[in-house]
This record gives C-alpha cells, structure tokens and sequence, in this order.
C-alpha cells in the first residue's frame, strides 16, 4: 500500500492498540518471546536489539465485510481485511494493534474476495468513504453491528495469553490495560503534522493524528504503539504512588508497591525507539504539554528517592526477604 | 486470586456477603473485581448501591459478553458510582473495586466451547489487573458453576489460577445438607470436578464453607428469651453441629460464621463501618466476621488438604 494521502494511498488509517503487562512473574527472555509472538508459521518474529529489546510478530490478516461506525449513523458498508499484529518490549509489555487503511472510494458493488486479498491491510468502502463521519464515529467508538476494530487487537492478546507453557499468569503488581484508539489523516498542503490526545474512561485513550503525505500505514501504527507503550507506563506508574501512603510506620507497605516498579517498569522509558524520524513532530508536542518524560523522570526520581530513605529508616529485619 | 461464590439454594446471603467480603478486600487494599455471574437475578449491583447500573448493564453486561454480543462487558467502577454514602469518598491506601455486572433479561444458557473460551480470555485479562476476582455463581449446579468448573480444570485454561471455592449455607438442617450434598453428594461439585479433570484433593483443598446468618446465642439480640427457648436452641445448634461434622462439613471445613445481622435481614446491602460505629444500626461481631472472612480467604493458612 502506498503512503496515506497520496494519489494511489489511503486517506485514512485507523487503528486501536491494547497495551498489558504480560501475565508472568519475571520478564520473558528472547526465546520465549518469539516463540510467543510467533503467530503465523511462515513468517519471522522480527527481533530488535537496540536500544532496547523489542520483539513483533509478524501480520496477522482478519477478513471484514460490515458497516463502518459513522458519526452521522450514516450506512457505509466497507470490505477487506484488519492488518494486527503484537509487540513485546524487553520481554515484559505486551501490545496488540489492530488496524487499517481506507482508500477514498472502492468499487460501487461488492467484489469477490479475490478483488480485496490482492490489498492486505486496506478495507475498501462500496462507495465512498464518508471520511469526516468515520473519523468521528470510529474516535467515538462503534455501536451494535459496526466494525469493532478492538476485539481484533483483544482476540490477538487472548490468543497470546493462552500459551500457558510459557505464561504463568502470576504477575509481580496489579495494573490496569488500556487502549489506544486512533486514526492518522494526511496532514493539508501548509499544516503542520499535529496530534491531538485525549484521555477518556477505562483506559482509553484517543489519538487524532494529521501526518507528512506520503506517511506509510505502518509508520502511523508503530507510532501509536510507542505512545500506547509510554502512556501506559506513565499511568501506571503514577497510579501506583497516587495515595502512596510514605509517612506509614510499616515501611515494607512502602516497599511492596515501589520494589516491582523498580524490577519491571523504571527501564523501560525511551520514547521515539522505533519512531519513523519524520514523525518525530508528534511526539515533541506531548514533551511540551504536559510534558510525558519530564513526569516520568520525577516519578522515577521520587521512587528511587523514597527507596534510599526506607533503606535508612527500616531496621533491616523488617525490610521482605528476596 | 480466583474466589467462586456458589450456594445450594437462594437466599443464603452468598451474593451479599460476597459483597461484603469484596468491600473488604478493597479496604485492605487489594484490587477487586466482582463478577455476577448470577444470571438469574443479578444483585451485585443493588448490594454495591448502584441503581442505574442493571439498565446500563442490558445487552452489555456479562451474559451478552459470554454469549458474543459484546466484544467488552460492561463495568462498574464501585468507589466513583456508588450511592452509598459511606463509600463516595474512596478510603485512603484502598485498592480498586469493580463490578462487572450480569444482564437482567439473560437467563441461564447452556454453555459450549465458545463460552468457555470467552470466560477464559476474561479472566486471564482480568488477572492482570486485580489481586482478587470474585465470581459470585447462581444457586444450585447451575451451567455457570459446569462453566467455572471447566474453566478452571487442568484443561481449562485457568487450571495455574490460585482458586477458591466458598460455599454459603445457612444455619438450619435442610441448608447444611443441601451444602453439603451441593459439594460433595452425587451430582456435586467434587465428583463434577473429578469429571472434568481436577485432582479431588486439590478440589478438597480449595473449598470451604461459610455459615451465614447464624444466631449467636450468647449476644444481646437473644438475651430476652424465655430459658425454656434458649435451652431448646442450644439444643438445635449442637445438633446442627452434629449433623454438619456427620456430612463432611464440620468446624474444621468452615472459613467463617457471619451471625445473623437485623440490618441485612431488611436490606441486602454493604455493611460499613459507619453503621457499626456511627450510627450503631449494625453488629460490630457482624464486621468483625466480614473483616475475618476476607483476611481468612487470603491467608493459605486456612486452606489446603486437611
């Protein structure tokens, strides 16, 4: 598929991230990473090394033929397959994106599926794609009967989650999944690449992205799992010491919550990892306002901080035994 | 943690000393999810105080989930919804409480394969986020205690999940031995389990019995009966004793005795410890039994092949 925007390419890209903790007691090595993400038997998990490990499984197509979530209620059939595929980072956070590209307008009449298999990861409307209502309706989310781009990224997790060779599901904190939903337009002649975050209940978030022309689906889709991936940390980590209860005597209440952070989040901050460098933009807006990394760097630094001072304070017998 | 909640027959206070057992979890700072599974009548959400929630909950609630109609049950988070006065202001150092609530018109269903899977992914996904998931089960071997039951034999997919069978009874002959016979007759859990695959040790292991309503012969509430009365319920209580040991369900099998509350006998509801304390409606044995309870489900030491 061409980039979004240009004459042969989408013009709309959509998508939803789900981001978890993966379910075991210690970070998973290499091995059992790929082996977890191997989705597909005649394909590679894609493994990187630096900076940090990060391992993606290869594409997984899901065929689609149903109404489009409009925000006008407007009917809009759309037909093709959902690109999803998973990612793990340094063993210990699990994503699962599914999404999609849109090209302006298909066929006037469905076509056989021959027609739709030739284009993976695209969903081609009967007609025209009614671009500002989808945007809407699908950033709003789908009602009875429309596409439900989530329960694809969701079934993607639950297939990984049942490998219990490998999963124990006996994780070290407690912390909640979000979603990340998302759709990436073109960015007009003389606009600048903008993003527009929202956060919304039970962990969603909401992304409106306006990229370069010329932007591949893909890109769109690892730049929203890098924001999913930081997000979720960051709330994590601030829910964690959200009521952190300090001035307690019992300093190993302390302990119980900061400890797992420092074993199994702290290192992984590092934005722009894998970000194409032309969408680099979007993220530099979130660095200003509200400022992601500089929250983090002073959760990270009060964590490391209310350690050094429990060390002082607690007598070492009371301090858990590891 | 994984905490079935199942009863032989209604009206056994299963669903709101769950509740109750749930709300103290969360005190203790634990992250609770509640599940009704209790697709007959749901009630969760009348105990936690959340009126609007059953209309919310039609077509997206647990039993639309199971059977596929919605990709994401719908859910409740308790310390923002609730009208309860007590539990607006979310205690300090207190975990998360959730209810995924049951959908009014469901009924119960049969279960298959695609069921079991759904129920599976739900709780896997559920793990990740809370300490203890409470699953509060219809009475009787209903199709979502066979489901429960599947789910979390070796095969099942939950079969590495800690979990913990509590079976609720109240203190009269016909509730012990329906409790009993519910566990471990014919048609019972144990030799259910057996069937689908589970170790009947570990089943054993991981069952215990919760006495609910029971009458404390020696608090205030009783102390206006004529002798003749008392002599004649002591009587009952020991012989009750006699009968739960003779069925297997004896002191040693039970995790805790909530006695009888005059406050939940006119509403199923949470007790707090603003009614103890403040406004004196409730028994503090009552809480303390709650409190007892929800440590007891926690602590390993009360659990195990005798």
């Amino acid at each position: 598929m061409d980039g979004l925007g240009t004459a042969s390419g989408p013009v709309l890209v959509c998508g939803e991230v789900r981001t978890c903790l993966l379910p075991t007691r210690d970070a998973v090595d290499e091995r059992a990473a790929v082996e977890l993400l191997r989705l597909r038997a005649d394909e590679r998990v894609r493994v990187s090394r630096h900076p940090n490990r990060h391992a993606v499984s290869p594409d997984v197509l899901t065929g689609v033929d149903c109404r489009l979530p409009t925000a006008t209620g407007a009917r809009s059939r759309a037909v093709g397959t959902v690109t999803a595929r998973a990612a793990l980072t340094e063993g210990r956070v699990l994503q699962a994106t599914a999404y999609f590209s849109a090209p302006a307008a298909g066929p006037d009449r469905r076509q056989p599926w021959g027609y739709y298999l030739v284009r993976p990861g695209t969903l081609v409307p009967v007609g025209r794609l009614p671009g500002k209502a989808l945007t809407e309706g699908f950033l709003t989310g789908h009602q009875p009967g429309e596409l439900d781009i989530g329960s694809v990224a969701d079934s993607l997790l639950a297939r990984i989650s049942r490998q219990h060779r490998i999963l124990d599901h006996d994780t070290p904190l407690t912390t909640a999944d979000t979603s990340l939903r998302w759709t990436a337009a073109a960015a007009a002649d003389g606009e600048e690449t903008s993003l527009r975050f929202t956060k919304a209940e039970d962990g969603l978030r909401i992304v409106e992205l306006r990229l370069p022309p010329g932007t591949a689906p893909t890109a769109a889709a690892e730049l929203c799992e890098d924001l999913a991936l930081h997000d979720w940390l960051l709330t994590t980590v601030a829910d964690k010491l959200d009521g952190l209860r300090v001035g307690s005597e019992d300093g190993r209440a302390v302990l119980k919550v900061l400890r797992p952070l420092v074993d199994h989040l702290l290192h992984l901050w590092m934005p722009q990892a894998r970000v194409d460098g032309a969408l680099h933009t979007a993220w530099r807006e979130l660095e200003r306002t509200p400022g992601y990394s500089r929250q983090w760097n002073a959760l990270a630094q009060r964590i490391r901080d209310q350690l050094v001072l429990q060390n002082l304070g607690v007598p070492r017998q009371a301090l858990p035994a590891r | 943690m994984l905490v079935f909640a199942a009863s032989d027959k209604g009206g056994t206070g299963r669903s709101v000393t769950s509740a109750n057992l749930a709300y103290h979890l969360a005190l203790g700072g634990d992250d609770v999810c509640y599940l009704d599974f209790d697709f007959g009548s749901p009630t969760a959400a009348a105990v936690f105080d959340l009126p609007d929630v059953l209309t919310e909950a039609e077509e997206r609630g647990l039993h639309s989930y199971l059977q596929g109609k919605t990709g994401k049950p719908f859910r409740v988070d308790v310390w923002a919804r609730t009208e309860h006065p007590d539990l607006r202001s979310r205690p300090g150092g207190s975990g998360r409480l959730v209810l995924l609530p049951g959908d009014r018109t469901g009924g119960e269903f049969v279960t298959d394969e695609e069921n079991l899977h759904r129920c599976v992914d739900l709780i896997l996904g559920l793990k990740r986020e809370f300490d203890v998931i409470i699953v509060d089960l219809s009475a009787g071997r209903s199709y979502a205690m066979d489901l429960a039951l599947v789910a979390t034999s070796p095969r099942g997919g939950l079969g590495r999940l800690k979990t913990r069978w509590l079976v609720y009874h109240r203190w009269t002959r016909q509730h012990v031995m329906a409790a009993a016979e519910l566990v471990y007759g014919k048609q019972g859990i144990v030799q259910a389990g057996i069937a689908m695959g589970h170790r009947p040790d570990a089943l054993n292991g991981s069952t215990r019995f919760v006495r609910a309503a029971v009458p404390d012969l020696e608090s205030p509430l009783w102390s206006q009966v004529s002798p003749a009365q008392y002599a004649w319920m002591r009587k009952c209580d020991k012989e009750l004793e006699q009968l739960a040991a003779g069925r297997g369900i004896g002191k040693t099998r039970v995790l805790a005795s909530i006695p009888l509350e005059p406050v939940l006998q006119w509403q199923e509801r949470l007790i707090t410890d603003e009614d103890v304390h403040d406004r004196r409606i409730a028994n503090n044995e009552t809480w303390q039994a709650m409190g007892d309870l929800a440590q007891r489900v926690n602590d390993d030491k009360f659990w195990g092949e005798l």
